[in-house]
Parts: C-alpha cells; sequence; structure tokens
C-alpha cells in the first residue's frame, strides 16, 4: 500500500525511488519486462529527441510520471486506473497504444506488474519536458499587420502612392483604357451586368468633366449594386440556403440575411454598424421596429456556421463560426488554433477557446437534422403577443415540451455514456445529481416521444414570421479542449478577445454571452485588421488582386501588402468617411490607376508579370454569376425582381435523413445571387465556373477555364435559350446583335464574317459563337 | 478534325502558334501531364467504393471463433452484444489460399492477385464522414478527394478526356464532396459519370456536325481577332484551348462509353447484356475503356444513400446478396480483363467501403448487423502489390484490428506511393498553410509492395 500512499507525492517530485534505492528484484524486473518494451514499441514516439506525441515521453521516469496532455500515465500501483495500461490494453477507442499493433499478453501483463508494484525505475535522466509554445505576444505585435494603421497623410493619393513605387522600378504605367472599356469594366464592377449600347454611347459621347463620376454615382444608386456587393459579402461569410448536416437540411428562412446584406450594400449601412448587427444584432438598442428586425436578421451571419453530423456536433459549428470570424473580419486563421497554439500567428488555443466561449453562451437557430427533424430556436420576428395569439392554446403545452427537452438535453450532456445501461460515471453532473432512467435506451425513447410531441404541436401551429440568427444562451466560460477534442478538458479560459489585438474581457458583471463586448472590439477603428481587411476586399474586386493578396490572411503564412502605405491611407480614409463602402468605390474608382487600360508592354512584364505594381489593370473573366446574368440580359429574359423565399418542401413533411438527405435545384430566372445554393451540394452551373464555396469562406475565386465550360458554351440549354433570346431581340441583325451583345458595331470585317456565317448555320448559330467569345467573357 | 487542325483554325486560319504562346498555355494547363516524386510502379487507379459499409466478417475476413462463440455475450462499449457468426461459408482459393466468402465467389477465384487488408480502421461511425473519410482523409471539415489529389499531382495522360471520371449512378453519401476538388483548382474535381444513354453533361452536340465545325471556325476567328495586341494573356489562350479540349472530348468520350465494339466473349466475361448502359458490369467495362485512354482517376460507386439498395444491412444481412451479385463478376472481370491486356501491371485496383460491420448485435436473435469503423476489410491488386497476400489482423472476433493497423491515412498514403509520390511532399498551400491528403498522419504500408 505503500505505492498508493504516496502517489500524489511522487507524482510530484517525479518519484522518490532514486535507482539507488530500487530493491534489486525491481531493478531486473525493470531491465526485462519494461524497458525492452518501452524502447522496442513506445520510444519512437514519445522519447526524447524523436517524438512527443501528446506531449508525452516515456524515456525517463520523471517523465513517464509527469505524463503528457491528458495526465499522469500511471498511478502508482493501480493498473487499472493507469492510462499507459489502458492505452496498452486498448480499453478505449481513443487511445490505443501502440497503434499499429497491440503488445502481447505477456508484454501487457509484465506493465500491468511494474505498476502495480509501483512503477520502480532506475532511469534517473531529467527529460525537459517538451517545449509548451509559449507566445511572445510583445515581438508578434511588431509584425506589420498587428501595428496601429499609420495614416501617411490626407494629402496623399492612390496615384501618388502606387507611381512613387513604379518609379523606384523605373516603370510607368500603360495609357488609360478608352472609355467604351471604361463603362463596360465599371458597370460590371458595380452591378455585374453588362452595359446596354445606349448606356456605352451616351458615355463616350459625354464629354463633361464630371461624366465619369455621374456615371459611378447611377451605377451605385442601382439595385443591382448591392446584388453585386452583396454576393461579394456572401461570399466570405460562405452563404447557402440549407445547414451542411448530412442531411443537408433546409432553412426556409436564410433567404432574409441574404436580403439583408444586399440592402445594406445599398443603403451604404456603415461597415461598423454591418459588422455589429451580424454579430450582436440581437443585443443592440433600435429606434424602430423595423431596426429591430433588421438587426435580428442581420444575426444570420453567426447562424450560418456549418451544421455537421445527424444532430448538432456544436464545437465543430463553433470552429466553422470562429474560422469564418477570423479570416473573414480580422484576416485571421484563428480556427488553426483549435487543437494547439497557432504555429506561425500569435494566436493561442486559449484564444479559441475564450472566444469559443462566447459563442458557446448563445444559441443558434437550429434548422432540422436527420435525429430531430424539426427546426428549433428559430429568431421571432414577430411580437411576443402575436406569437402567443398563433399558438393559442398550445402555447402552454409546447413551453412544457421544450423545457422537458431541455432537461433531458441537460441530463446528457451532465452524465457520460457508459454503455447502453448505464449512464453515470464522467461527465459534468453536479454532486449528488443523479441519472434518473433505467436505461439509456429508455432515454434514447424519452427524447424521441419528447420531440415528436414537439413535432406534433408545431406542425399544427400556425407559422409566424422568424429568422435563422442567433440569441442569448447561458453565459459560461469553456475549458480548453485538449488537440481539439470535445471530450479532453484542460483549463477553463474566461472569455475575452484576442490576446494579440488587446485582450479586452467579458466584463465579470455581464449578464448576456459577450456578444456584444466583442462585435464593439472588432469594429473598432483602433482595431489594426477590421479597416485593412475590408478596404482590401474593396480593392482587390475593383483591381483583381488585393494589396495584401491573401485576403483571407493577414498573418505571417499571408502574403504582405504590396502598398502597405497605400493599404493604411485607405483604412484610413474608410474610417474618416464612417467606414462608407460607397465612399472607397468613389476614391478607388475616380483614381488615374483603376482607368488604366489592361493592355501589356514587355518592360514591364519583364520585371513585373503579375502587375503587383499596378502599371495595367488587369482583364479578367466574368464570374459564375456574371456569366450568367449577362446571358439572361441579352436574351431579354432576366428576372430583375428577387425570388424572396425558395420553394423548399412544406415542414411537416421533412424527414430528411443521410440517406435520404434534400436536394434541389429551383428554375428561376432572376439573378444569380437569388438562386437557391446548397452548402453541401454545390450547385451544377456555379461550380462549373468557379462560384464560391459554400462550405467554407471565400476570400477570391480561381478563375478556371476547363473544357467542361466549353462543353458548356457548345452545348448547354442555358446557352442555346440565350442565342436564342438574343436572335429574336435582334430581329436578326448582326449589327443590332453586336449592340445587345457587345454594346458596339461590328467592325466592317466581322459584319462580313458574321453574314456569312448566319448563311450557312442561321442567326441563332452566330448569337451562339457570339455569347461564347472571349470577348463577350472578359472584362478590360 | 485532328486536334492541330482544330487548334489552328481557332488560332486564325493558317497562323502558327507562336512559341511563346505554347509555353504559357502549358503553364495555364493543369492538367498537362506531371512527373511524380519517383519512379512509379502505378500510373493510374481503378478505386471501387461499396457504397454503405460491407461486412467484414461475412466477404474477407473469416472468424471461426464468431461461430464457435454464436450468442454468446460480450460486453461493448455500447452495452450487452450477443456475437453473431458470417452467414456465408468461406473458402480458399488459389495457390495462395486466400479465404474469401461465398458471398463473392468470383473475387475469390483472384486471390492469388488480392492484397487483402484486413485492419483497416478509420475515424467515424456515420456513414456521411466516414464515406467522407476514405475519400478524403477528413471526418469533419471538406478537403479534397483522393482522386483530386491524384489528378493535381499527376495531370492527365489524355486532354480530351477529364483526369478523374467518377462513375456513379447515384449521388453516395455526403453527395459530390466525395469527388469534390475543394481548395484545389477546379479542373482536379471528379467529373460524374452517370450510366445511362448521355453520360457526361453537355456532352453530346445539340447542332449537326456541321454546324457545329463552322461555328468553332467562326469562334477561332472572333477570338483570333479580339486576340490582336492580347497575345500575351495566357488566359484568353487558354479558353481557346479549351474549345480544343471540349471538341475532341465530343469525339473521343463517347467512344469511351460505346460498347458496340466490345466482343461478345468480353461482354460475358463482365456478364453484361449487349446494349445495356446500366449496372456495374458496365461500369466495370467503361473503366477499362478509361484506363486505355489514360484516364488518371477512375472511381466506379456501386450503388447510393439508400439503405434500401446500397451495403447498409441493419435489418437482415441477405439483403448483402443482390449487392454482391452486383459487383462480384463484374470486379473479377475487370482484374481478369485488366490482366489479358497487359494493364494490370501499371493499374492499381482498390476495392473498398466506408467502414465494417458489427459482428455482434444487442439482440440476440437480430439479422443485420451495424457499423463498425473499428475494424473493416479492403484489398489492392494490380501494379507494384503483392498478390495472393493478407495483411493485418482483426482479433478473434472481427472487433478491433489485432495486428498490423492500416487506417485510412495509412491506406491512402500508400496508394500515393504506388502512384510514386511522397504524401507528405504532395501538398497544397490553402489558407496560409499546406495541405497534404493524409493531413498530418499516414505510413507507407511497406510489407505489401511488390
Amino acid at each position: 500500500m505503500r505505492f498508493v500512499l504516496c502517489n500524489s507525492f511522487a507524482l510530484l517530485l517525479g518519484g522518490t525511488a532514486l535507482a539507488a534505492d530500487l530493491k534489486p528484484g525491481d531493478l531486473e524486473f525493470f531491465e526485462k519486462r519494461v524497458r525492452p518494451v518501452l524502447v522496442d514499441n513506445c520510444y519512437e514516439c514519445h522519447s526524447t529527441g524523436k517524438k512527443a506525441r501528446g506531449g508525452l515521453l516515456l524515456d525517463s521516469r520523471e517523465a513517464t510520471l509527469r505524463g503528457g496532455d491528458t495526465g499522469p500515465s500511471v498511478v502508482l500501483g493501480d493498473p487499472a486506473k493507469s492510462l499507459l495500461i489502458k492505452a496498452v490494453k486498448y480499453v478505449d477507442d481513443d487511445v490505443q497504444m501502440p497503434p499499429k499493433h497491440r503488445l502481447t499478453p505477456e508484454q501487457i501483463a509484465g506493465l500491468e506488474e511494474w505498476v502495480r508494484r509501483g512503477a520502480p525505475d532506475p532511469r534517473d535522466e531529467k527529460t525537459a519536458p517538451p517545449s509548451v509554445s509559449t507566445i511572445d505576444f510583445v515581438a508578434a505585435r511588431a509584425f506589420w499587420s498587428f501595428q496601429p494603421v499609420r495614416d501617411p497623410g490626407r494629402d496623399k493619393s492612390i496615384d501618388g502612392l502606387v507611381s512613387a513605387k513604379l518609379k523606384e522600378k523605373g516603370l510607368a504605367q500603360v495609357a488609360l483604357a478608352d472609355r467604351g472599356t471604361l463603362i463596360r469594366r465599371v458597370t460590371f464592377d458595380l452591378t455585374g451586368l453588362p452595359p446596354t449600347a445606349e448606356e456605352v454611347d451616351a458615355f463616350v459621347r459625354d464629354r463633361a468633366a464630371d461624366a465619369y463620376p455621374r456615371l459611378i454615382e447611377r451605377l451605385l444608386a442601382s439595385p443591382a449594386y448591392g446584388e453585386r456587393w452583396g454576393r461579394h459579402w456572401l461570399d466570405v461569410v460562405r452563404y447557402a440556403d440549407t445547414a451542411g448536416d448530412n442531411s443537408d437540411y433546409p432553412i426556409p428562412q436564410a433567404y432574409l440575411y441574404r436580403d439583408w446584406v444586399i440592402e445594406a450594400f445599398n443603403r451604404d449601412i456603415p461597415y461598423d454598424q454591418f459588422l455589429r448587427m451580424q454579430l450582436a444584432g440581437d443585443l443592440l438598442e433600435t429606434s424602430s421596429p423595423e431596426a429591430r428586425r433588421d438587426n435580428l436578421i442581420a444575426t444570420g451571419y453567426i447562424a450560418q456556421s456549418r451544421r455537421f453530423g445527424v444532430a448538432p456536433v456544436m464545437h465543430l459549428t463553433m470552429e466553422d463560426t470562429l474560422d469564418n470570424l477570423g479570416k473573414g473580419l480580422l484576416g485571421l486563421t484563428i480556427g488553426c488554433a483549435r487543437c494547439h497554439d497557432h504555429k506561425f500567428d500569435p494566436i493561442s488555443a486559449r484564444d479559441y477557446y475564450a472566444l469559443y466561449g462566447i459563442f458557446a453562451s448563445s444559441r443558434y437557430s437550429f434548422a432540422g437534422a436527420e435525429k430531430n427533424n424539426r427546426p428549433k430556436d428559430m429568431v421571432s420576428l414577430v411580437t411576443k403577443d402575436e406569437l402567443e395569439r398563433a399558438q393559442g392554446p398550445m402555447a402552454a403545452e409546447l413551453k412544457v415540451v421544450d423545457e422537458a427537452i431541455e432537461e433531458l438535453l441537460a441530463d446528457k450532456a451532465a452524465f457520460k455514456f457508459e454503455s447502453r445501461e448505464v449512464a453515470t460515471k464522467g461527465g459534468t453532473a453536479p454532486e449528488g445529481k443523479r441519472w434518473k432512467y433505467p436505461s439509456v435506451k429508455e432515454y434514447d425513447n424519452a427524447v424521441k416521444a419528447m420531440n415528436k410531441r414537439r413535432f406534433g404541436l408545431l406542425d399544427k401551429i400556425p407559422e409566424t414570421e422568424s429568422a435563422y440568427g442567433v440569441s442569448e444562451g447561458t453565459p459560461r466560460n469553456e475549458k480548453v479542449q485538449i488537440r481539439g477534442e470535445p471530450d479532453r478538458l484542460g483549463e477553463e479560459v474566461p472569455r475575452r478577445f484576442l490576446e494579440i489585438l488587446g485582450g479586452q474581457a467579458v466584463p465579470a458583471d455581464e449578464k448576456g454571452s459577450g456578444r456584444r463586448q466583442l462585435a464593439a472590439w472588432i469594429a473598432d477603428a483602433k482595431n489594426p485588421l477590421t479597416a485593412r481587411v475590408m478596404v482590401n476586399r474593396i480593392w482587390q474586386h475593383h483591381f483583381g488582386e488585393g494589396l495584401v493578396r491573401t485576403p483571407n490572411d493577414f498573418g505571417k503564412q499571408g502574403r504582405r501588402p504590396t502598398h502597405p502605405e497605400l493599404l493604411d491611407w485607405l483604412a484610413s480614409r474608410f474610417v474618416e468617411s464612417g467606414w462608407s463602402v460607397k465612399a472607397m468605390h468613389r476614391l478607388m474608382l475616380t483614381s488615374r490607376t483603376y482607368q488604366l487600360a489592361s493592355t501589356d508592354r514587355a518592360k514591364n512584364l519583364a520585371v513585373d508579370p503579375n502587375d503587383e505594381l499596378l502599371w495595367k489593370w488587369n482583364r479578367r473573366r466574368l464570374d459564375a454569376e456574371e456569366v450568367r446574368d449577362s446571358l439572361l440580359t441579352v436574351a431579354g429574359k432576366l428576372e430583375p425582381k428577387p425570388t424572396g423565399a425558395h420553394p423548399f418542401p412544406a415542414k411537416n413533411t421533412w424527414g430528411f435523413t443521410q440517406h435520404h438527405p434534400y436536394t434541389g435545384e429551383y428554375a428561376t430566372r432572376a439573378r444569380s445571387v437569388y438562386v437557391m445554393q446548397q452548402r453541401i451540394r454545390r450547385h451544377s452551373f456555379f461550380g462549373l465556373f468557379d462560384g464560391a464555396d459554400p462550405n467554407a469562406t471565400t476570400g477570391a475565386r480561381p478563375q478556371s477555364t476547363t473544357a467542361l465550360q466549353a462543353l458548356f458554351a457548345f452545348n448547354d440549354p442555358m446557352v442555346h435559350e440565350a442565342a436564342e433570346g438574343l436572335a429574336k431581340r435582334a430581329k436578326n441583325d448582326v449589327v443590332q446583335a453586336y449592340r445587345l451583345a457587345l454594346a458596339r458595331k461590328p467592325s466592317a470585317d466581322e459584319l462580313q464574317l458574321a453574314r456569312a456565317h448566319v448563311k450557312k448555320a442561321g442567326f441563332a448559330s452566330f448569337a451562339r459563337v457570339l455569347l461564347v467569345s472571349n470577348e463577350f467573357f472578359h472584362v478590360e | 478534325m485532328q486536334r492541330r487542325q482544330a487548334l489552328c483554325s481557332l488560332m486564325g486560319g493558317s497562323l502558327l502558334m507562336p512559341a511563346i504562346l505554347r509555353d504559357l498555355m502549358a503553364a495555364e494547363n493543369p492538367l498537362a501531364p506531371r512527373a511524380p516524386h519517383f519512379p512509379p510502379k502505378a500510373k493510374r487507379v481503378i478505386f471501387l467504393y461499396m457504397s454503405g459499409g460491407f461486412s467484414h466478417v461475412e466477404t474477407f475476413d473469416p472468424k471461426p471463433k464468431l461461430l464457435a462463440d454464436r450468442g454468446k455475450t460480450h460486453d461493448s462499449r455500447k452495452g450487452i452484444q450477443y456475437f453473431k457468426p458470417s452467414q456465408w461459408e468461406f473458402k480458399r482459393y488459389g495457390k495462395s489460399g486466400i479465404e474469401v466468402s461465398d458471398l463473392l465467389p468470383k473475387i475469390g477465384a483472384q486471390a492469388d492477385d488480392l492484397c487483402v487488408i484486413r485492419s483497416m480502421t478509420t475515424d467515424h461511425t456515420n456513414h456521411s464522414e466516414a464515406a467522407l473519410g476514405i475519400h478524403t482523409g477528413s471526418v469533419s471539415v471538406t478537403r479534397p478527394s483522393i482522386g483530386s489529389w491524384v489528378s493535381y499531382g499527376l495531370g492527365s495522360e489524355n486532354q480530351n478526356l477529364p483526369s478523374f471520371v467518377v462513375l456513379a449512378p447515384y449521388l453516395p453519401y455526403a453527395g459530390s464532396q466525395v469527388w469534390a476538388s475543394d481548395f484545389l483548382p477546379g479542373v482536379h474535381q471528379g467529373t460524374r459519370v452517370t450510366p445511362g444513354p448521355n453520360p457526361i453533361a453537355n456532352l453530346k452536340p445539340r447542332v449537326s456536325p456541321e454546324v457545329q465545325k463552322t461555328e468553332l471556325s467562326l469562334l477561332g476567328q472572333l477570338n483570333a481577332r479580339y486576340g490582336k495586341g492580347r497575345a500575351t494573356d495566357p488566359k484568353l489562350a487558354a479558353r481557346v484551348q479549351s474549345f480544343e479540349v471540349a471538341w475532341g472530348m465530343q469525339q473521343e468520350a463517347p467512344d469511351a462509353f460505346d460498347l458496340s465494339k466490345e466482343t461478345d466473349a468480353t461482354l460475358a466475361l463482365y456478364g453484361l447484356e449487349r446494349g445495356k448502359t446500366q449496372g456495374f458490369a458496365w461500369q466495370c467495362l467503361v473503366a477499362r475503356r478509361l484506363c486505355e485512354r489514360g484516364v488518371r482517376f477512375i472511381e466506379l460507386i456501386d450503388s447510393g444513400a439508400s439503405t434500401s439498395n446500397n451495403w447498409d444491412s441493419h435489418g437482415d444481412m441477405k439483403d448483402h446478396e443482390p449487392r454482391a451479385r452486383n459487383v462480384d463478376q463484374a470486379t473479377a472481370a475487370l482484374l481478369v480483363d485488366l490482366k489479358s491486356r497487359g494493364l494490370l501491371e501499371d493499374t492499381l485496383v482498390v476495392f473498398t467501403t466506408e467502414f465494417g460491420r458489427t459482428p455482434y448485435n444487442d439482440k440476440p436473435g437480430a439479422k443485420g448487423r451495424e457499423h463498425h469503423p473499428e475494424v473493416f476489410s479492403s484489398w489492392l491488386a494490380g501494379a507494384g502489390v503483392k498478390g495472393g497476400m493478407t495483411y493485418g489482423s482483426s482479433d478473434d472476433h472481427g472487433i478491433f484490428v489485432a495486428d498490423k493497423r492500416v487506417h485510412v491515412h495509412d491506406f491512402h498514403a500508400t496508394i500515393l506511393h504506388l502512384l510514386g509520390m511522397n504524401h507528405e511532399k504532395l501538398t497544397y498551400r490553402h489558407a496560409g498553410r499546406d495541405f497534404r491528403l493524409t493531413d498530418v498522419a499516414g505510413e507507407v504500408v511497406k510489407e505489401i509492395l511488390a
């Protein structure tokens, strides 16, 4: 019993029995039965100079007793409680060592006996604990993106800052684009649609000094502007109309968020306000019911987080929330810190779980999933009275059922399931709380029965308007999940902001989740990242590449800004303008640099082939939405109105499973931003033309060129219908077709070619060629 | 029309393509063949994926102890379980004497070419996640498919066909994510072919070949005019080239799917009725034809996500029978056919599933089996693999891996190795770090290499 008694001392002191004190029998036992087993089977991954998997070293007595991430590897005298023994006996699924093969029963028996004897161990060597990476935040702050924004001064300009860099390299910008090219460029950039021939003519003729600024104002005021720029934001927040669980449940309310984003760009809601609404709209003071409604809908940003599995798997959903918040709003890969401190950037695992706590304290709307196929926790958009009136006498019953379900879930969270029979061990159950179900199966049945009652009620209650968003949950701090595994918990971390960005804490007396504070910390002019990240995105969509060419990563692994001064100058103007996105457009679009032609110059190409110094405007292929919307436009078939809600199947029919998941593509002639897109099944058309990935944030879309796209051009009904529409609108006149499709007149030579073709193959055939030509498919 | 001719016409009549443009196009063509890290054994892969999870103890992993302990209890983490022996007997096949069950006798007859791995293990107990696991190595967030990685690593030997083709009658679990390229360039994503008369979307011209030829010619002339003064933009040239490839695909792909010239003997070998364009036999025969045409990665999915017609036999193991009947002869025929044409020497054939099935059930009389990620079986055959061997083992009852564990990451690392690629070096920079198919794990299973 001696060993059991000194157990805790042994851990503290790293073992008291020195080699010299070992009983001769123990020494021999260790050398014969233990050391060879450890050396042959464990040292590969758990010894100094090789690896320290799981933070565990087994090459000295001290290290063996100290253990790894999950605690000491042996409990002296008690093999059954020793992790080392459990691991070699393959007791748990998660820790089975050695991973490739099991030890023989004799080897295992030897280790057990060794632990039973008190793990006598002659290995005196001192082994330093595997280094716990400690981030040097002071040094980290020297990195450019964590430095405060330094305004180079209002008197500077885009063109001045760009020319300075070009001069250093002895390069000059190319000439300005002609006016026809310019109006096509700026119209696509601001609205995602081609200009009409009349618009082009008018602009080319308009020689007034303010013709161009007036053009910009007209486009910024068009509703199509929000549809284009809202889509850019939807890329960042990986918007989809389904939840992403393995049955991909539909979210009929998701479109409210989509439409709000579009409207927010059209109304030029200040970007800081735009962010605050999305992170904490439900917690903001409002002046009117309409504003309140918008605030609630805006929290759809958080609810959009990807769902997993057959029932909520919240730690993965949280990772997606934090991953998106990091890359999307701050240009930081926070998700990397889920399992360990970030390897490159100053973001610790503690930072990750400090933020995690804020979202874990919030309640996410739930769309439904295989094991619980009705929505839950939707954010009501009607008043309490209206809600109660709709629910009528069923309100009370629903409340009882909801509470019962809450309690069932809380019970499950509190107890760790041992088997189908017992669920008592472990978990977080407070002292005295007992598992009250006869078996786990009974528990499952109780959940099922209660859900069934709930579904019955839901299907009867007339639906009131709601949003897919978040509300406040139970505020709590989270524990670090060791190596990102939710059932291996480390220390608790109080909710706070990233240390590198200030580490502001959620006040101790805060009654809520802390989202309100988080929103303020992010949407803060002093935050060195928020404004920089957003102006960089705006720049990227106007110039093809950002000043930081990794728009979602402003960390060490990302690219450095090509024009740091310009980035800071823009960020300063952005904040100064009251975070007005439209002000940024005006600033960038009126620069000379934006108005450059797309021509090449051999000398420039040789020195700066990627145009990092901005000596020309880069020609680009139309993106997926522009291809579809342009085809519909020139065919005269574009439906200019939003689609509103999608025609999903009625909720009371929902029973989607991974075997029979939800799938749908709804035909529409509305703009592409309104097309229903599923999270886990990529829409066939948007997938083909590099549309946004609805699974994860898309910072920049690739521009691929594939044979399948060319097959689309040859044979897809979309192209054939557009060509027929164009032929009809042009009344089989080549000149008119050129004007409608390319907003210009054909040259004499083109006219001749076209007419010859029409004679041979018909007008629709000519129209098809025009619509898939390089000129139609590119903006320059 | 020949490819070169078509290209010339696209470039504008008699103009020769400037050398600089050709180089730019090669740089722009992500499907150009790329050299592996070291000399490969396999040039291409045929990946046979059985959807739903086939029972290891009823196919490739005989467990006499399960028979001896029939009905005896086992205390698993999920409570008391009752052992349930295989419903099919096992026989020894070939010189190697590998045991395969009567469910798959024709595959069994090819035992001397198979390397049966009986110690596979994966990370998730759900279909969708485990299906992603065997395809992408990740059971949670989406990652590129193994076929996309291979296409990215090696490019394609045939520019007229996609490099990664998936022959799938139904969407599997997790849908198209199992063949998605995710962050890899979109050209590496699997092109799904649905068995039937129109296997590839938009492949069938909607106008006569004459009209299309005229259209191509006009397109070439318009693009050539637009290209003047823009010759240094590789994007434009690449797009011109893509029409050439699409034209080639229209010519070549239908031929790849046209089985009319296959002999009666071949059709009989596969068990395919003449004129039929569906069923696993059709998929296998088309796979051989794609293989001949240099497609890099060909995946065949036998069924979909619907329990009623896949391997997910919870209700009754008898449901394995029609699934086995669907794949047994055709799979065996594929091996025989590849071998007789010398293709098995540089083609790797993989036969796998997302997880195994429990060797027990929680009710003594239950007829079906549940999901079992702890251990399952798969086999490899062909290029660079030792035939006629088994590797690794499960314990006496087929519950856990007993020896030589092969995690999905190890499996992937081995496949890449056979293709001449070091799985630790096949990386893609995304979101600030280098990603791999095998995440941060995976070891090549060296003992099975020929």
